[in-house]
Formats: structure tokens, sequence, C-alpha cells
């Protein structure tokens, strides 16, 4: 012990034998230490000093409960005494049945196989695509035979004509998969990464384009898709026409996929899917800054002197073709007078709302305008 | 402080790997569950994304699964359990930072310690102040002397097993627990004089 005899406190706080005696003293080292201090009195005020200084210094550590974990061991558990090939989801979806699940089982996958990080990041979609395929072989007769791929390396947008005439612009990394020459039931294509879609309109041939799990089908329309492999989220933006979205592991996705209608979620211009893969939901938005969608000659005049706040939103759902959802009762004896022409979707809306004492909010890609009225 | 909360807590993991190691199913649910906690303690230190802790926790486990049958029957099961993980979320980490979608450098250099001081304990004001300092030596280590002192004094590592979790030799081990030691000493003994008349007089 008389190595201690000329400690300092920060010696004894770092020091095993005297850490041990103070987070779990027994009576040996109790006795050990309480003679040693018995001998050197003048080192208990150290010693009391370190001994606070090392049991008041606290690790916080993150807190996860046993429900969060029995629901994963479970949920691996089930995995590993379940086929992967029978793909069935572990875990309860709901609302929508979302395939993070499947994504993760095919991330684990492809560990498994003793893929190498390199490929698993550059070549996901190759998986993915092949998995893709092997679905629709099973649900239907659409011929996806060879793939072209194509990866955007450089660091401008390209465009790509696909032989049914539609235009896609690939972001810089992006990364697309599609055949040489559509010829089943289905139009469909891979995607990786960012692109603008300009589908070329075949109300018999529906588009399907597959990105990270969720699938965008449309018939005819302009939209952009963000998928990048790593991130947890999918968004598509519509900036014309009508497209629908549903995950891929959706119980309906072949009957969805293979459907003349537009099934699933959905979308409108201007609206935008948020489909986040961690948090399992789809969240429908508005896109950033929504467009008019009517020709340039049909703009309105957004010259508003004296008029109706209930006018006044008719003429905006129109022009953006976004649904407003306003008491026109109510609204009507809110007269307003402005002129805006220049701002954005949520500017004007701001001013307007200002202007008659109302607030408005997005509601599953919906504007919900919430008002007292004006009468008094 | 929790002193040996996580190498002595499940003896009989050594059992129950060699019966995973068999295929019994339940032989796994038992080790994940009882370990679950404890990796998901040290993965964090790695990131901020529970998920990604947690998702990283279920793929160790499959691939453990899917290759048991070539697993060392006698590893040392947690300090395994522990480099396996770290070796796991390393790769993720480096993959996405690869990708773009992570600042690399700040991945890599992460080691993420929250200390919260048990005041309970404290009589003195000079104490206080005292705890204040270390707390902020702790923080200024870098990463892979801050992971040695983690393992060391909060999760009660010997040296060996230390060498095994984060693939270094135990002569490594000494080194870098020496200079992080010396760090907080040192660094102790003459700034500490400035930051106790700081801490007093602003």
């Amino acid at each position: 012990m008389e190595r201690y005899n000329d400690f300092a406190v920060e010696d004894f706080v770092w020091d095993d034998f005297f850490r041990q005696w103070t987070l779990a003293p027994t009576p040996e080292t109790d006795a050990v230490w309480e003679n040693w201090i018995d001998a050197n009195p003048e080192m208990l005020e150290k010693v009391e000093q370190a001994k606070a200084m090392v049991l008041s210094l606290r690790l916080h550590e993150p807190q996860i409960d046993d429900l969060e974990i029995s629901q994963v061991v479970k949920q691996t558990v089930g995995r590993i005494t379940r086929d992967y090939a029978d793909g069935q989801p572990v875990r309860k979806m709901p609302v929508f049945s979302i395939p993070w699940l499947q994504f993760a089982a095919s991330v684990a996958f492809i560990v498994l196989l003793g893929w190498t990080v390199y490929i698993m990041l550059i070549k996901p979609d190759e998986t993915k695509g092949i998995s893709t395929r092997e679905t629709t072989k099973t649900t239907t007769t659409s011929n996806t035979k060879s793939l072209q791929e194509k990866h955007n390396n450089t660091n401008k947008t390209i465009v790509l004509t696909l032989s049914d005439g539609s235009q896609i612009r690939l972001a810089p990394q992006g990364r697309i998969r599609y055949p040489e020459k559509f010829d089943g039931a289905r139009r469909e294509v891979f995607l990786e990464g960012e692109a603008f879609f300009e589908i070329a309109k075949d109300s018999r041939h529906p588009f399907l384009v597959y990105a990270n799990g969720l699938v965008t089908k449309v018939l005819g329309t302009s939209f952009l898709i963000k998928a990048y492999g790593n991130s947890g989220e999918v968004t598509v933006e519509v900036k014309t026409g009508r497209v629908s979205v549903f995950a891929q592991s959706d119980p309906q996705a072949a009957e969805k996929m293979s459907d003349k209608e537009l099934q699933g979620v959905v979308l409108t211009p201007n609206q935008k899917i948020i489909y986040a893969r961690d948090e399992v939901k789809m969240v429908k938005t508005l896109v950033e800054k929504p467009e008019m969608v009517v020709a340039k000659a049909e703009i309105p005049q957004f010259d508003f002197e004296d008029t109706p706040a209930s006018d006044v939103f008719a003429t905006i759902e129109k022009a953006y073709g976004i649904e407003i959802l306003y008491d026109a009762q109510l609204l009507k004896d809110c007269p307003l007078t402005a002129r805006l022409d220049s701002q954005t979707l949520h500017e004007k809306l701001s001013i307007i709302c200002k202007a008659v004492e109302s607030s408005y909010e997005i509601i599953d890609g919906q504007i919900v305008i919430h008002s007292r009225g004006c009468k008094n | 402080m929790n002193p040996s909360s996580f190498f002595l807590e499940v003896p009989d993991d050594r059992r129950l790997w060699q019966d995973f190691l068999a295929g019994e199913v339940g032989a796994f649910e038992k080790l994940m569950s009882g370990n679950f906690r404890a990796l998901f303690r040290y993965g964090s230190k790695f990131t901020k994304d529970r998920e990604f802790v947690k998702d990283s926790i279920q793929d160790l486990f499959l691939v453990l699964w899917e290759k048991r049958e070539n697993l060392n029957p006698d590893a040392a099961v947690k300090p395994y359990l522990m480099a396996s993980l770290r070796r796991l979320m390393h790769r993720h980490i480096t993959s996405r930072a690869w990708v773009g979608n992570e600042p690399l450098a700040d991945e890599e250099s992460y080691f993420d310690m929250e200390f919260s001081v048990e005041h309970e304990y404290i009589e003195h004001e000079s104490t206080a102040v005292r705890m204040q300092y270390l707390e902020k030596l702790l923080q200024e280590l870098p990463r892979r002397q801050k992971e040695v002192v983690y393992l060391k004094f909060f999760q009660e590592c010997t040296r060996e097993q230390i060498s095994e979790i984060m693939a270094i030799s135990p002569q490594t081990v000494s080194n870098l627990l020496q200079i992080a030691i010396k760090h907080l000493k040192t660094h102790w003994k003459i700034e500490f004089f400035i930051f106790f008349l700081v801490h007093f007089l602003f």
C-alpha cells in the first residue's frame, strides 16, 4: 500500500484497486483501506474527494425498454425459423404494410452471402431488381427479359428516351434499369437515386417504377422520384397527371400492379408522398413549391378587389389543382383586396389567411382552411 | 456507475452459446435478449440513430445464426458479440459515408459518451468543479482512447477483452489507456487551477 502514500486525488480516481474498493467494497478491501488511512490520516481528505468523484461520475446510457427488445428478438427469431422465400413480414404492419422488413432482409441476406460492402452499395438494385422480377413472373405474364442498365456517373443530369417515347431525366449517381423494348402488359423500370419521369400516355400499358420497395404506377404523367440506396425515405412528387403508389410488400400489390385503374394512394399534381421505411408509414403532403397546373393562357388574374375569400380560394384551387377545404358559407362574408400574382402558393395562402384572420394547414396533401368567419 | 454491470451479469452465456451453436432456437432467443441491452448501449456510442443500432444488432444475430457451424464454441461470448457488432456497424457507417449520405470524418471519429454527475455524493463545491472539469477532459479524448476508457472503467473489461473487442493487441490497449489517463491527469494539474478560477470569477 506504500505506493499510495504520495497519491493525488486524480491518481486515486483512475486507480483500479481504489475504484474496486469504492464501487464494490468487500470486508477485505474495507479492512485494507481503513488500515492504510489510519496510518496516513493526512490522506483522508483526498480519499474522500476521490471517492465522491468515482461514485458521482455516471455514464448516461441510452434507454431501451424490454418491450422494444422483445419485439426485435421475436422478429429475428421469426426470421430464422421461417423460410426467407415466403417473405411474410413478421411484424404486424399498421395501415400500410411496408417492406421495411423485406429491405432489412435483403440487406441481411446480402451480408449473409458474404457480399462486400462495395457491391452492396453500388449495385443494390440488382438484387432488388432480381427479386422483383421473380415476383412479377409468378403473378403475371409480364415478360421482363434482358434489362439495360444506365448509371449516371457524370455530375450532370442525363436524359434517356425509352422505347415507348417516355423520357427520364436521371440525376447524377442515379441508376436505372429498363427493357430495351416494352412488350409485356406493363412497362416496368427499376430506379435507385433521383429521376424525373415524363411518361408517354398509354392507358392500356401502365408504367411502373420500382424504387426501394415502393411501387409508383402511372398511366401517363410526369413526376419526380427520389430513392437513394441508403436513405430511409422514398419521395414521389407529381407534376402533372395522377399516379398511384403502394409498397411492394403490400398483400394486394400484384392486384394493384395489374389493375387498369389506379389503386393504392393516389397522388394528384403538386402532391408528394414521403414513404419512410424506418417509421413504417406513408405521408401525403404537398411539394415544396407547388406550381400552377393550368395552361399559361388560362392562368387566372390574381387581382382581387373586395372579392369574397371563398371565391379567392376557389380560384387558387383551380389554378394549382390542389383541393382546398374551406367553409364557403363563412368565408363569403370575408372580403379580400390583394394582388397575388407573383407569390408562391404558400405566400398567397399566408397573405389571405392573415387578411381574413384564419389559418391553414396541409393535411394529407390537401389544404385545410381554419376560419371563424368575418361577420363580427 | 454500475460496477460489473456487463461482464458478470449472465453466468450461463457460455452454455447458451454452445446450445445456440447446436442449433437451438430457444438458446438463440435467450442469448439475444440477454445481451441486447448491453449491445444496444455499446452500439449507441457510434451513432445517434437508435433504429440503426437495433437493425445492426438484428443483422449481427442473423449472421451468427447463419454461420453458427463455423463459430468457436469456446469464444468469450460477450467480447465476441461486442467485437462483431463493432465491426458490422463500422462497415455500415463507412459505407453509408461512402455514398455521400453522411459526413465520413464525423462518423468515423464518433464515440459518444454522455455523463451525468450524481450530486448526492458531492459535499464540497471544489469537488463539483473538479467533476465538471473531469467531464470536459473525458469528452476531449480522441475516439480510440475514449473507447478504451469506456470499456475499461465503465464496462469493467479486462485488457484482453478490450483487445478482442477493438481488434488491437493487448499492448496497444495498455498504451492507449496509459496515454488517456496521462491526459486526464496532467491536464488536470496544469489547467485545473485556471478552470477553477474562471468558474468562480465569472
